[in-house]
């Protein structure tokens, strides 16, 4: 694994287990875990400030609760890596495929989505979308996200939407379909997530 | 091959492991040239039973013998030899790269298969790129916190020395400079946030940092466990550094705390010789057959090339 933060990381990752781990190997990678960033670990003070423990310790949490549940962990890994999910053998005539060009010209049009962008929000999604041309429809069919969900991306009824981790990779899907950087249109749709409920 | 044992505390155990598993090696049918690089204090011929030598890698240096066997020390066990004197060329106030390489150049050009370099609990430059140029550098660490801190200290500068000279960007290297201290005003608290920020002033270097953290992978000798705790506290540390550095680091194995072990120093005699039967010996033994075994699949740090000042 490479240099990620703990935000950046898959829970395998956050475990430091394989994706093919037993639940067996998964509760003593999570049990290693705790202890290594337990209060009293000799192992961290020195490199990790409390808030970076805290942090870790979270995630190393989440991933324990959701890699040890069966079904949790199998939507995880549907959601997250899209197993599971059998692409579309031919799209139907009222889901097209978006087309390279379309991607293309999105990504170099730098209007929507500039790398500096902190945020993205549902209004931003559905204007590339629509700036696309492509229906909610075709993004359905392409990402298997239902239309509910992804209207509620859309309108930011973040009351209704699906778990944090869920949500993530549905948002991954999104973006990639659209042609966008997955990891800032998460990173940054979560952010805005956030910061609207502070408010 | 050449493997460097350095990092952690003075008294954690560098020159008992250097020399144990030089013994170790060389009785699985390996010649091996334990060679003393400590500046703090060169004795690994204490260990071996040897007085103090009268010839060192400096009179070759200097001339005075003409062939580098000439200064190599036999010892009792057949195929393991000593070279004292090398701390000579990695004296910081002259080291200079022209040093370190031919200090590499006598090691390799030397009659053996394993050359085990102890470079005691220095810090400085020279021991750091000694340390990175090496076939594998190895940690040893004792369960303490002290140990652990001062072990991730040495860990850090070598890392940050080995991305600083990835990079060609002048301003990429003042960041990664500026990096080292935590309280920076840049606000970079780890190598995840230098990555980053190195990213942004120039992609390029930026991408060859992330790829020289890709390669890097120190080892790891626990030294002195006294329970099972102190046994997972290596996992720990392997964890914390992947989670920090980003790195891998290989956890060879552990060595017992073990009352034979002081005794057999006291006496000047090599514990796997002495009572080849401890506790400690055994873990000494099962270390040296994975340095072995790691001959063949080992990932030479041979790209790493030594700077000046």
């Amino acid at each position: 694994m490479s240099l990620k933060g703990i935000k950046d990381q898959t829970y395998y990752e956050v475990l430091e287990v394989s994706r093919a781990a037993t639940p067996k190997e998964i509760q003593r990678a999570y049990e290693r875990a705790r202890e290594t960033f337990a209060v009293d670990s000799p192992a961290i003070y020195s490199l990790f400030s409390d808030a970076e423990v805290k942090e870790i310790r979270e995630a190393v949490e989440e991933a324990r609760r959701i890699l040890t549940d069966e079904e949790l962990r199998r939507s995880y890994d549907q959601s997250y890596f899209q197993i599971g999910i059998e692409p579309p053998t031919e799209a139907p005539s009222e889901t097209p495929e978006i087309s390279e060009e379309k991607k293309a010209s999105l990504a170099f049009s730098g209007l929507l989505f500039n790398t500096e962008k902190e945020t993205y929000r549902g209004k931003d999604l559905k204007e590339a979308r629509e700036r696309m041309g492509v229906e909610r429809q075709a993004i359905s069919g392409k990402t298997k996200i239902s239309m509910k969900t992804l209207e509620w991306i859309e309108e930011e009824v973040f009351e209704a939407l699906p778990p944090l981790v869920y949500l993530k990779g549905f948002l991954k899907n999104y973006a990639q379909s659209l042609g966008l950087d997955p990891q800032k249109v998460v990173e940054g749709y979560v952010r805005s997530m956030e910061e609207s409920r502070k408010k | 091959m050449i493997w460097t044992i350095g990092g952690g505390k003075g008294g954690s155990g560098k020159s008992f492991i250097t020399t144990n598993v030089g013994i170790c090696l060389s009785k699985l049918g390996i010649r091996v040239v334990l060679v003393d690089a400590d500046l703090g204090g060169a004795n690994l011929h204490t260990f071996l039973g040897i007085s103090p030598p009268a010839l060192s890698l400096s009179d070759f240096i200097k001339k005075r013998v003409s062939h580098l066997e000439e200064v190599l020390i036999p010892t009792a066990v057949p195929s393991l030899q000593l070279l004292t004197g090398a701390q000579d060329l990695l004296n910081a106030a002259d080291a200079k790269s022209v040093q370190k390489r031919k200090l590499i150049r006598s090691i390799q050009s030397l009659n053996s298969d394993t050359a085990l370099v102890d470079l005691g609990a220095g810090n400085s430059l020279s021991v750091l790129d000694f340390f990175l140029i090496s076939d594998g550098g190895i940690l040893v660490v004792t369960p303490e916190p002290t140990s652990i801190e001062n072990t991730y200290r040495f860990l850090k500068s070598a890392f940050y020395r080995r991305l600083r000279h990835s990079v060609s960007s002048p301003s990429v290297k003042a960041l990664i400079d500026g990096a080292m201290d935590r309280k920076n005003e840049m606000g970079i608290q780890g190598p995840y946030d230098l990555i980053r920020a190195a990213k942004g002033m120039d992609e390029g270097d930026g991408q060859r940092m992330a790829e020289e953290i890709e390669t890097f992978h120190p080892n790891l000798i626990l030294n002195q466990v006294r329970s099972k705790k102190d046994i997972e506290i290596g996992f720990s540390i392997r964890s914390a550094c992947q989670k920090y550095f980003g790195i891998h680091l290989h956890y060879l194995g552990y060595v017992v705390y073990d009352q034979d072990v002081s005794h057999s120093i006291r006496r000047r005699q090599p514990l796997v010789l002495e009572n080849p039967r401890s506790r400690a010996s055994q873990c000494v033994m099962e270390i040296a057959s994975k340095l072995a075994n790691s001959h063949k699949a080992a990932t030479p740090f041979q790209e790493y090339e030594p700077q000046g000042h």
